[in-house]
């Protein structure tokens, strides 16, 4: 029974278009991709000289019987769509019927197959050309070889590159392959040499950890959250590990590798804060979503994809990786990176502290971290809040520590307060304002003209914090009305510095919107180190800094929280 | 030094002069009590430096001398000791011994000389003052001082001392207290002095009410006593910012509240208010007072009370801790509240009180943002 049928020009014309296979990386991709898309479970791959003299890629697949072998090879040739329609929501990773006969025509090509065990079929060419079809013994599933890539285009061949960066490339395509399709055992060799050997993960964590080693997968924070019809799971760096390992990500849409600029700069602005500027956080993201909002067919090697809503999609994101940035397991560790925490995982209803109407009746906040101890809870009784305050002793004047289940946590006063301000500021500036506080005896400010100068460009935003100035002649500004974000806030020394590190730090001005006025006044008006804190104090900070979006960093991108497991403890006091 | 005392007259000396001993500090010393014999009986007394506090208890002295001892231990032995008299006796400069009965202690203390000397006072050029009087000035207005580091002159309260007045003022910029006396001083002694208010704290603690207070002058100091008590401080340097051109003198719109009824409306509305800014707006309209609140993660609350107003509907948003805190020292049952727009200062002055003397309080509104 003949399945492949080739497309009508009609269907074959409306397939984006270009080069198929550029160098033997393009070949182990199309031919893995094959064995996938026939049901394969096991696949090995052999490569000889980087894949120039040889890919060799079998499966355990359907098979095919002598027509179909024959005629896989043709132009247009698929089984896997018959009419335009069937690409809406395509799920095989072929779809084209361009695979085989653009490789075919440019290598010494054989393919072996058969759909049971036994009988099947060798199908032998070279260039382009069939010449020799006759029957042979195989198991169940299908051998492609593909010899001497571009022995007769020699100008193609020019361009090929050595046997490790042809390597390089290939192992992209593999490894992009296995994290989409963890579900399949994978074996390469190389020159005879098993270079990669990937039994079936159950998880993608467990994939990543087989590719790079437990110590890599220890990295990462888990990522899960529903937007609408959008999934976005995966992996994604703990903000104190970024930039200690070399960069990796991965993006799979649909069960599909992807390329996407515009994803990756949504996970990484879910950073946003969360790090120093420069670093850039690697992760490993699927992103499910239904099969007619994305369209596959816009590339000619399938490395993109186009969403029919874009902003979504990113949005869906940027969401779910900072979800995951705010728990506690993205907090710095201690020692080694064990990954034994098991901090609820989500915090808020959303990015943003949502405005009380939105939010659900009841259950809105999970609480970040389960109490260690439940008669040191204490709630907040005047706003029913249900976050539970561990007991909090502060160290230094600087530090709040706690017990937690799973071991020891330190705060950095500075660095929540001024997370809790950022966040509550950066809301204030999108909605109406903060209220403000006016003076008896309206203060005069004499100022740097560097300094009047920026506060020129932020009188507005400053006044939104709460801050009503009026300018007053020279470089001086009468303070009619102060912001009172807390009971210890000197508005005058913030309003100072304030101006003094935004113009010091011209180059930084180009940033988001307010995003660095408002993380600037949120620094400065926020306790500092040094500062002796109530114990009421310290639950209130902790009650508002656990309703942070991400809890764990300051606005720097420092860590704001550190752990100290239990195991690591034990482990240098020798217990274990 | 060698004497003996009543258990409760040693307990009592200490009650007084412990809280001016700091809780912590850099300087040993000052962590004891100065204990000094002399024919009259014995004077305790303690200091941070800025604020100091004397007693001076009858003993049967038998050998006059002084030594100092520790603070904080010396009350809780005194706290446990039967009701039998206490006879203290220093061994050498720096230890003591203490019997009770069949109770005996050996402490070791510091000798005298390692004591701060208490800044020179001239009661001559001073004047003399009603403890009542004292004690209402101070409590109506230091509840208003400023915390903020920045301006440690707000940190004090300013006393004004007049031919025939005392006035204290204090604010923190946000809200204002000023009460004042019609009190005799006479013409020598007048002058602006602004005291920190914990030594203001002191004053009331240590002296009764019927008490009469001599007050002395020093360099920059101010000392108050009677003939067994004495409280002395340094002062906050000057000037004090011009108050008295932010009192509003034509706020043209007044309502007569009855202070109950607000207190209570307006703590039920700060349980929702926002824990920074404890905003609540108030609605002046014919006969009636709305409150509302409305905080963006917390809720919404509403209520309202009956007032004599009789001008146009107003809006004026305050921080209701500030409401709160002037209501609680206001003298009346009804209060009258007066403004003029809603981004001026607003007043609280006591209706129908029947005190000698004038007090008002001010308040800064918020800027409101719908
Ligand atoms: N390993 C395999 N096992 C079974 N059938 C295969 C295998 N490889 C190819 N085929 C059959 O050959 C056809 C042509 O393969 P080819 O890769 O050229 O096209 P395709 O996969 O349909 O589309 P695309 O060009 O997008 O990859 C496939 O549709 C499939 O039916
Ligand atoms: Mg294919």
């Amino acid at each position: 029974m003949a399945r492949i049928a080739v497309l009508p020009s009609d269907v074959a014309d409306q397939i984006a278009a270009g080069e198929v296979v550029e160098r033997p990386a393009s070949v182990v991709k199309e031919l893995v991709e094959n064995a996938l898309d026939a049901g394969a479970t096991t696949v090995d791959v052999e490569l000889e000289e980087g894949g120039r003299r040889l890919v060799r890629v079998s499966d355990d697949g359907l098979g095919m019987d002598r027509d179909d072998a024959r005629l896989a090879l043709e132009r247009h040739a698929t089984s896997k769509i018959r009419s335009a329609s069937d690409l809406v929501g395509v799920r095989s990773f072929g779809f084209r019927g361009e695979a085989l006969s653009a490789i075919c025509s440019v290598s010494r090509f054989t393919v072996t197959t058969s759909m049971v065990d036994g009988a099947g079929t060798c199908v032998e060419a070279a260039g382009g050309a069939v010449h020799d079809v006759r029957e042979t013994a195989r198991r169940r599933g299908t051998t492609v070889s593909v010899q001497d890539l571009f022995f007769n285009t020699p100008a193609r061949a020019r361009f090929l590159r050595g046997t490790r960066s042809e390597w390089r490339a290939t192992s992209d395509a593999l490894v992009a392959i296995a994290l989409a399709r963890r579900d399949v055992r994978l074996r390469v060799t190389a020159d005879a040499k098993d270079v990669m050997a990937l039994a079936p993960a159950a998880t993608l964590r467990d994939r990543i950890a087989a590719l790079w080693g437990a110590g890599s997968a220890a990295r990462f924070l888990d990522v899960d959250a529903v937007t609408g019809p959008i999934r976005v799971s995966g992996l994604a760096e703990r903000p104190s590990e970024v930039g200690t390992a070399s960069r990796r990500t991965a993006l799979i849409v649909n069960g599909r590798s992807v390329r996407d600029l515009g994803l990756t700069r949504a996970a990484e602005s879910a950073y946003r804060t969360a790090l120093s500027p420069g670093l850039r956080p690697s992760f490993a993201l699927e992103i499910q979503l239904p099969g007619d909002a994305v369209d596959v067919n816009v590339h000619p090697a399938k490395a993109e994809v186009r969403f029919h809503d874009r902003w979504e999609v990113e949005r869906a994101v940027e969401r779910a990786v900072r979800r995951a940035l705010g728990v506690l397991d993205s907090a710095a560790l201690v020692g080694a990176g064990v990954r034994t925490w098991h901090a609820p995982l989500v915090i808020g209803n959303d990015i943003l502290p949502a405005p009380l109407a939105s939010l659900p009746s009841s259950g809105g906040g999970v609480p970040l971290f389960d109490d260690p101890d439940p008669s040191g809870e204490r709630h907040a009784a005047t706003t029913g809040d249900v976050v539970a305050v561990p007991h909090l002793v502060q160290l230094r004047r600087t530090y709040l520590l706690y017990e937690h289940d799973d071991g020891v946590v330190l705060i950095d006063q500075h660095s929540a307060h001024e997370r809790v301000l950022y966040e509550r500021f950066t809301q204030q500036m999108s909605g109406g304002g903060a209220s403000s506080q006016r003076l008896l005896m309206p203060e005069t400010v004499h100022l740097s003209p560097r300094d009047a100068e920026s506060l020129e460009g932020h009188r507005d935003a400053l006044s939104k914090l709460g801050f009503e100035l009026e300018p007053f002649g020279g470089h001086s500004v009468i303070v009619h009305a102060v912001p009172t974000p807390h009971r210890r806030f000197d508005a005058l020394r913030c309003l100072r510095e304030t101006l003094a590190t935004l113009s010091g730090d011209r180059g930084a001005t180009v940033h988001a919107g307010h995003e660095l006025l408002v993380a600037t006044v949120a620094c400065k008006a926020a306790v500092k180190a040094g500062e002796p804190l109530l114990p009421d104090e310290m639950a209130a900070l902790f009650r508002a800094l656990v309703s942070t979006a991400l809890p764990a960093h300051d606005v720097h991108g420092r860590s704001g929280i550190i752990r100290l497991t239990w195991d690591e403890l034990d482990r240098r006091f020798g217990r274990r | 030094m060698r004497f003996t005392i009543a258990r409760e007259k040693l307990q009592e000396a200490l009650t007084n002069v412990a809280p001016a001993v700091p809780a912590k500090t850099t300087l040993p010393v000052l962590a004891n009590i100065l204990v000094e014999a002399n024919e009259r009986g014995v004077r305790f007394s303690g200091t941070d430096l800025d604020v100091a506090v004397s007693i001076e208890v009858p003993a049967d002295v038998e050998v006059p001398g002084a030594l100092t001892l520790p603070a904080k231990r010396l009350g809780e032995i005194t706290r446990e000791l039967p009701p039998a008299p206490v006879k203290i006796a220093a061994l050498g400069e720096q230890r003591a011994t203490l019997e009770c009965g069949r109770t005996k202690f050996k402490l070791l203390g510091l000798p005298r000389d390692e004591y701060p000397a208490f800044a020179p006072v001239e009661f001559n050029t001073g004047w003399r003052v009603k403890s009542s009087v004292l004690h209402e000035l101070i409590s109506r207005t230091a509840f208003a001082v400023s915390t903020e580091e920045s301006r440690p002159i707000l940190n004090g309260v300013l006393w004004e001392v007049r031919d025939k007045l005392l006035r204290m003022v204090a604010t923190n910029g946000h809200r204002l207290a000023l009460m004042e006396s019609p009190v005799e001083v006479g013409p020598g002694a007048t002058g602006d002095f602004i005291v920190p208010p914990r030594a203001l704290d002191q004053v009331r603690r240590v002296f009764p009410p019927e008490e009469e207070i001599e007050i002395g002058k020093g360099e920059n100091h101010l000392a108050f006593r009677s003939p067994i008590a004495s409280v002395s401080t340094r002062l906050i340097e000057g000037p004090y910012p011009n108050y008295d051109q932010v009192i509003p003198r034509d706020n043209d719109r007044f309502a007569i509240v009855d202070r109950p009824s607000l207190v209570s409306a307006l703590r039920r509305m700060s349980v929702v208010a926002s824990d920074q800014t404890h905003r609540v707006k108030l609605s002046f309209n014919t006969a009636l007072l709305k409150f509302t609140v409305q905080t963006p993660d917390v809720g919404e609350g509403q209520d309202e009370i009956p007032v004599q107003y009789t001008g146009d509907a107003l809006d004026i948003g305050f921080n209701s801790s500030y409401l709160l805190e002037i209501l609680r020292y206001m003298p009346s049952d009804e209060v009258r509240f007066t403004f003029k727009t809603a981004e001026r200062a607003a007043t609280l002055l006591p209706e129908n009180w029947a005190g000698p003397g004038k007090y008002v309080c001010l308040v800064m509104p918020l800027r409101l943002v719908d």
